[in-house]
């Protein structure tokens, strides 16, 4: 049986009158990759600061390998977190900043050198062990950051956002790095970031949050093809799924949209709610970006607006009876298409998406 | 400007902007070097002054060159208090120990309660913390003078008039307001992150403070230490009013040297200066280094 590295349940915890965490429930098998992900300010840090010990909750509980720690002190929980300011000591060199956590742990200085000599050749720092912190490169800071936590040999690892201050190439590289330390170590990791990319990439698990709770937990297929409701879906994958506003039909196998009508694929979960529901009813329609294709001259007819090159890959904003849709389409395909052409698109309907428009819950 | 100096200059103008700060040229070195001057001279005439005979010193127009003496410093310590009378100790040493000594303890005494008491109100701010803070900074906006008289009666009544501990205890309690507003600048300065990762790193509280945030505002405390030495250094109408014969500082004793029958002294009140400068520039010179960081803390991105 598997052991929960992680369990919070109705995890509360309010600063004045901003509610940070909403009742919040996650669970963390061990030695999972698992992504907290969701913008800025909706509560990603203040669960990892709780899981550490550094933020008492105001409700709930939080249990670590089966201990129940809601109450317990920092020290003793075998976990450690990078900040996403690195929050390195800038009066210690990098080796004292390794150093450090040893040290207060009262290991041996023979084993501390050890270890931190270990640690550094592992994480390529050993030439700037001699150095102070703000004389080493973006890059070396995070490294020494991780490193300053691993050392600590902790059984669970909380970082937050470790990326946000890095630049793309670094952050690019690092993703790799942080995969292959997963591997090496086994090691249990909560990485919080607002990068869909990352998050995609990177964890085994993603919880997608929203407002101090959590929206939707699963892997990143299925937050891709399943999400539970409009947020999950313009969260994940990029460029946004585009959301249409939509009605029944007159008839039950038919939604129409703003641009015309798509037939509804019994195959699709959703059909039958579309099917049940009243002629005109009200829904709202996702569809991926990559699931709209360019057609000859038949399918829906659109204006476009903004032509955006990505290298393999363009992005087109079309405008469609008053719709604004994203489009990506290959560099081959978009090569000829210019800002003000019309042109031609359609969409499979098994790969489309539909929601409730009051909550945005998804349909089926 | 001939047609031939522009190239020279447009290329000199091109490697300041390359070269950066430091390079000022020429031109603007003079000019900060004599601006520097009108400021140093009167320094430099009292030092100038200490060396000189009482008919050099009263001399005019003012003697540029002379035979230096020590005379004054000599007398500084041990003086006839009239012209024919019998050199005697002036107890000058004891008022240079008691200007040492009180100026250094309250201006110690001040870091180690501003310092922590700054760091609470950075770090664990009570309700009310700006209320607070700018009652703390009230007792520097009346001028000495307004409550000279309630501290002297305070200062009989409780028989402190006279004693180190008074005048200790009142120093103190003076540079505190300044201590506690600049050292809680330095600690807002720092990043909290850095805080909870040594406490992540298992460190206690007590630790935090003195391993990870007391070694980050070093220089902070060098430049709010130098300020406040030359403040209750040169302090002079509470020592005046509240210091007794041994406790008495040396701006004191020396306006006590004004008078007697062959005038002010000038040489003698020189010497007494110069001696007096050396402790302050002696404290600015070793801290320097930390007293520019400290004073330019924050504006620099770190």
């Amino acid at each position: 049986m598997t052991v929960n590295a992680l369990r919070m349940t109705g995890a509360t915890k309010s600063y004045g009158r901003t509610v940070a965490l909403d009742g919040l429930d996650l669970v963390v098998e061990e030695g999972r990759f698992f992504v907290i992900f969701g913008p800025s300010a909706v509560g990603k840090t203040t669960a990892l600061r709780t899981i550490s010990g550094l933020v008492r909750l105001d409700r709930g509980s939080v249990d670590l390998f089966g201990q129940d720690v809601t109450h317990a002190p920092i020290a003793g929980r075998g976990v450690s977190m990078v900040f996403q300011t690195f929050a390195l000591y800038p009066h210690l060199t990098v080796y004292n900043n390794l150093a450090y956590p040893l040290r207060e742990a009262k290991v041996a200085s023979a084993e501390v050198d050890r270890r931190v000599k270990e640690v550094a050749a592992m994480l390529r720092i050993s030439h700037v062990l001699n150095r102070k912190p703000t004389t080493a490169s973006g890059g070396e800071q995070q490294r020494v950051a991780l490193g300053r936590s691993l050392i600590q040999r902790p059984k669970l690892l909380l970082l937050d956002e470790p990326l946000t201050n890095l630049d793309a190439k670094l952050r690019h590289d690092m993703r790799a790095e942080f995969k292959r330390l997963h591997r090496e170590f086994g090691i249990t990791i909560v990485y919080a970031t607002p990068d869909e990319l990352e998050a995609l990439s990177m964890g085994d698990e993603i919880a997608v949050m929203r407002q101090g709770k959590v929206v939707q937990v699963g892997s990143p297929d299925e937050l891709y093809d399943r999400p539970r409701d409009v947020y999950v879906a313009t969260k994940i994958g990029a460029p946004a799924m585009n959301i249409i506003s939509a009605k029944r039909g007159r008839e039950a196998s038919t939604i129409e949209l703003p641009f015309g009508e798509v037939s509804v694929d019994p195959r699709k979960s959703w059909a039958a709610v579309a099917a049940d529901a009243a002629a005109g009813e009200s829904f709202l329609l996702g569809v991926r970006p990559y699931d709209l294709k360019l057609t000859g001259s038949s399918g829906y007819s659109g204006e476009v607006r903004l032509v955006e090159p990505l290298g393999d890959l363009t992005v087109v904003d079309v405008h469609a009876g008053g719709a604004e849709l994203k489009m990506v389409l290959p560099e081959a395909q978009a090569a000829g298409v210019r800002h003000g052409d019309r042109l031609n698109f359609a969409f499979d309907a098994a790969h489309a998406h539909l929601f409730r428009p009051r909550d945005g819950a998804a349909l089926g | 400007m001939t047609d031939a100096a522009l190239p020279r200059l447009a290329m000199r103008r091109k490697s300041r902007v390359s070269r950066g700060v430091g390079h000022a040229g020429w031109g603007r070195t003079i000019g900060a070097g004599v601006v520097s001057l009108i400021y140093f001279f009167p320094v430099l005439w009292i030092v100038l002054t200490a060396f000189k005979s009482h008919s050099d010193a009263l001399a005019v127009p003012p003697k540029w060159l002379f035979t230096p003496t020590l005379e004054n410093f000599v007398q500084v310590f041990n003086r006839a208090y009239s012209a024919d009378g019998v050199a005697v100790d002036t107890k000058f040493d004891l008022f240079f120990f008691n200007s040492i000594f009180i100026a250094g303890t309250s201006v110690a005494l001040a870091l180690i309660i501003g310092t922590l008491a700054a760091f609470g109100f950075s770090r664990y701010p009570l309700k009310g913390n700006q209320t607070y803070l700018f009652i703390i900074l009230t007792t520097r906006m009346l001028p000495a003078i307004v409550v000279i008289i309630p501290i002297l009666i305070m200062f009989r009544v409780t028989g402190l008039a006279g004693t180190y501990v008074g005048i200790i205890m009142l120093y103190t309690a003076f540079n505190l307001p300044f201590t506690i507003w600049m050292m809680k600048s330095f600690f807002d300065e720092l990043s909290p992150d850095v805080e909870d990762a040594a406490r992540l790193d298992g460190s206690s509280d007590t630790k935090v403070f003195f391993k990870i945030c007391m070694p980050q505002v070093y220089a902070g405390i060098a430049a709010t230490a130098v300020f406040g030495l030359i403040l209750t250094w040169n302090e002079y109408l509470f020592a005046l009013l509240l210091t007794g014969v041994q406790t008495r500082t040396v701006p004191v004793a020396m306006a006590q040297t004004i008078g007697g029958d062959i005038g002010v002294r000038w040489g003698l009140l020189a010497a007494i200066e110069t001696l007096f400068l050396i402790p302050v520039i002696l404290v600015t010179f070793f801290l320097q280094n930390h007293l520019l960081r400290g004073v330019t803390f924050g504006t620099v991105k770190r």
